[in-house]
């Protein structure tokens, strides 16, 4: 993407700066795209800034950053992980048997339905690291097989007495109308740009997405780093699970079946590539944040809910157009 | 000279396992589930195999190019709603209609192709917009609600006969005919599986990757347009739904049957074996009066179990060539 042809020292200290530009004109340019499309919401549906509608808002924003937030940490690799949902949806339901079924305290049931996310993960990156073959034909494989052993194992039975408790989770406020859950998804996304900033294993998992090759002979060790990147993909579908169990105060094992196109939207237009390598955590926040507010906007304007689906299309193909054209002009202009 | 060959004969019928599994569970099933020969049974798969053989088909095409197509279901779930709307709503004729719905779903083709081939962005993240604007459209203009009045000729024609043959055989049949006559006798075809190999040598040997590109895209969208027609003659009706759950099958036969993801190699009869396998998966299922629930799952085991033997095939056989170069002193 950008190969700055540098001659000198003084040189590379400037490519970074460069760089920097670069990556905040995307970010930018999202950031007045979503301050747009907001004024132009809310003048025209005065319901926007509602205190209800903007609890529904972020509650709907804070749960949708974390299922792209999971999509993205396997896309620093490279990767893909179709079986978002398929884990999320496993994750809702060992939760709900966990509090109801067993009836276990409430953060001991999170963390196993934290864990079970997270084992599928892992195992998909197992069978990916083991077998050598493309994440997507496994995680495609693994969405059928988890949602199955899901269905299976659960006949297909929602957990609705979850104590009143848990369910406080979901409706807590902060600031009047702001969903507390916004919260889980700061911290989450705190820690994903400690992890992808500053950690070895962070730096480790973009360098096997950049050119698993090259990291491998800088002594990567790149097997290790793409399985971390698959564990933790899904433990960040099993945060998405329990925060969605908190909002319907159930758990159902119909949720997650159409997580995959938010999980992809998120990420992709906030500029994460998909050959991997590089992630914007802001990035797919903005992403996250243009895709909830055109969804409620839409949904606002009574342009009716069968038609959200084709503007998210347009949206993500204009979004990564622009990118691209604005990628195309700083090269033609000499900036990278 | 000599070796070369017997190892391109090997990776020709690199079908013969799977083919074996097949025919296997057949016996099996026939002995276990007296149901399973019937006249019946059979003609329920049959109808199954009409339309998913054909989705495969439109998969394993841009398989071959290297790229996806997120947007075969979406695209035959449009053209098979718009096909069903206009023969209810403006009374067209049933011919007609079935070609301005494979027009239009050569139209798709052709858009998702040319978005791929000149603007650079990513095949990937182009069908996947385009699957979300074309079901969106196909939601927004039905608002979900299906077309029920589908002409009496329409659904005659779909359980007739040519010759002793019923059309519901013929129509796979011939699609997997077309498209491997395509794939490996036709120039554009040919380069199809060039680029999939090397884009970057097929390139410099004066193939337009642009062009196949197009190509490919235009060729999948009209079986995914073909497979929405076929689907509304099957189930009688122009359902929104038709096309929303053919992504899983859709790759599923083409890597079951031998093809790479990376592109430049694909396998028509493997494929249409492996979704003669997916079906008797589910046919076995349900013979045996299994939970629905089982068929996620048990899909999910028959795709890994596929691909990690493909793989460790591959493996092999590459380590047996190296042997052999070694052995030579090449």
């Amino acid at each position: 993407m950008s190969e700055a042809t540098t001659t000198g020292p003084p040189q590379a200290a400037k490519f970074d700066y460069v760089a920097f530009i670069i990556r905040a004109a995307n970010v930018g340019g999202l950031a007045i795209i979503i301050l747009l499309l907001s004024t132009i919401i809310a003048s025209l549906a005065p319901g926007f800034l509602s205190p209800f509608n903007l609890f529904a808002l972020t509650r709907n924003l804070a749960i949708d950053t974390v299922i792209g937030f999971a999509m993205m940490v396997v896309l620093a690799c490279g990767h893909f992980n179709l079986a978002v949902g398929s884990i999320g949806v496993s994750a809702i339901m060992a939760t709900g048997y966990l509090l109801e079924g067993l009836g276990l305290p409430i953060p001991v049931s999170i963390l196993g339905g934290l864990a079970t996310g997270a084992f599928m993960g892992w195992m998909n990156g197992m069978l990916v690291v083991k077998t050598g073959i493309h994440s997507f034909v496994i995680t495609l494989a693994t969405a059928s097989l988890f949602f199955g052993l899901m269905l299976i194992l659960t006949k297909a039975e929602a957990f609705r007495n979850l104590p009143a408790a848990f369910n406080v989770l979901g409706k807590q406020r902060f600031w009047g109308p702001y969903s507390s859950m916004l919260f889980v998804t700061g911290f989450v996304a705190a820690a994903l740009l400690i992890l992808f900033k500053y950690s070895v294993i962070g730096r480790q998992i973009l360098a096997s997405g950049a050119n698993p090759l090259a990291a491998e002979m800088s002594g990567a060790p790149v097997k290790r780093a793409i399985i971390v990147a698959h564990t933790l993909s899904g433990l960040l579908a099993g945060v998405a699970g329990v925060m969605v169990t908190a909002r319907l105060a159930a758990a159902l094992p119909s949720v997650g079946a159409d997580w995959l196109l938010p999980s992809f939207l998120a990420p992709l237009l906030g500029g994460t590539l998909l050959i991997g390598g590089y992630v914007s955590v802001i990035g797919t926040l903005l992403g996250a944040i243009l895709v909830t507010i055109l969804q409620n906007g839409l949904v606002l304007l009574k342009v009716g809910s069968f038609w959200v689906q084709f503007y998210m299309g347009i949206t993500l193909l204009i979004a990564v157009g622009l990118d691209r054209w604005r990628s195309y002009y700083a090269q033609r202009i000499g900036l990278t | 000279m000599k070796k070369f060959n017997f190892s391109s004969l090997l990776a020709k019928a690199d079908w013969l396992p799977i083919l074996g599994v097949t025919v296997l569970s057949i016996i099996i099933l026939s002995f276990i589930a007296p149901a399973f020969l019937t006249r019946t049974n059979l003609f329920v798969m049959l109808r199954i195999l009409s339309v998913t053989a054909i989705v495969a088909m439109a998969q394993m095409i841009v398989i071959g190019l290297g790229q996806m197509n997120l947007a075969v279901g979406a695209i035959g779930g449009l053209v098979a709603i718009l096909f069903g709307g206009m023969m209810e709503v403006y009374g067209i004729s049933v011919p007609l209609a079935a070609l301005i719905g494979l027009l239009i779903g050569i139209a798709c083709g052709f858009i998702n192709g040319a978005l791929i081939a000149f603007t650079g962005i990513n095949g990937f993240i182009v069908t996947l917009a385009t699957m979300s604007i074309y079901t969106g459209l196909n939601y927004g203009i039905t608002e979900s609600i299906p077309f029920y009045h589908m002409p009496e000729q329409l659904i005659a024609w779909y359980d007739s006969y040519l010759g002793p043959i019923p059309n519901i055989v013929f129509i796979p049949l011939v699609t997997a005919t077309l498209v491997a006559l395509f794939l490996f006798r036709h120039p554009w075809g040919r380069y199809i599986l060039a680029v999939g190999g090397n884009p970057a040598a097929a390139e410099l040997s004066g193939i337009s990757v642009r062009k196949t590109t197009l190509v490919a895209h235009t060729v999948s969208g009209t079986l995914g347009a073909l497979a929405g027609v076929v689907s509304v003659a099957r189930l009688g009706t122009a359902e929104p739904t038709i096309g929303a759950v053919w992504l899983l099958p859709s790759f599923a036969a083409p890597v079951i049957g031998g093809a790479v993801l990376a592109g430049g190699h694909v396998s028509v009869v493997g494929t249409m074996i492996a979704v003669v396998m997916i079906l008797l998966l589910e046919n076995g299922l349900f013979i045996a009066r299994t939970n629905p629930y089982y068929m996620d799952f048990f899909l999910g085991l028959l795709i890994l179990a596929a691909v990690v033997f493909n793989r460790w095939r591959t493996i092999k056989s590459e380590k047996k060539e190296a042997a052999v170069v070694i052995g030579e002193k090449v």
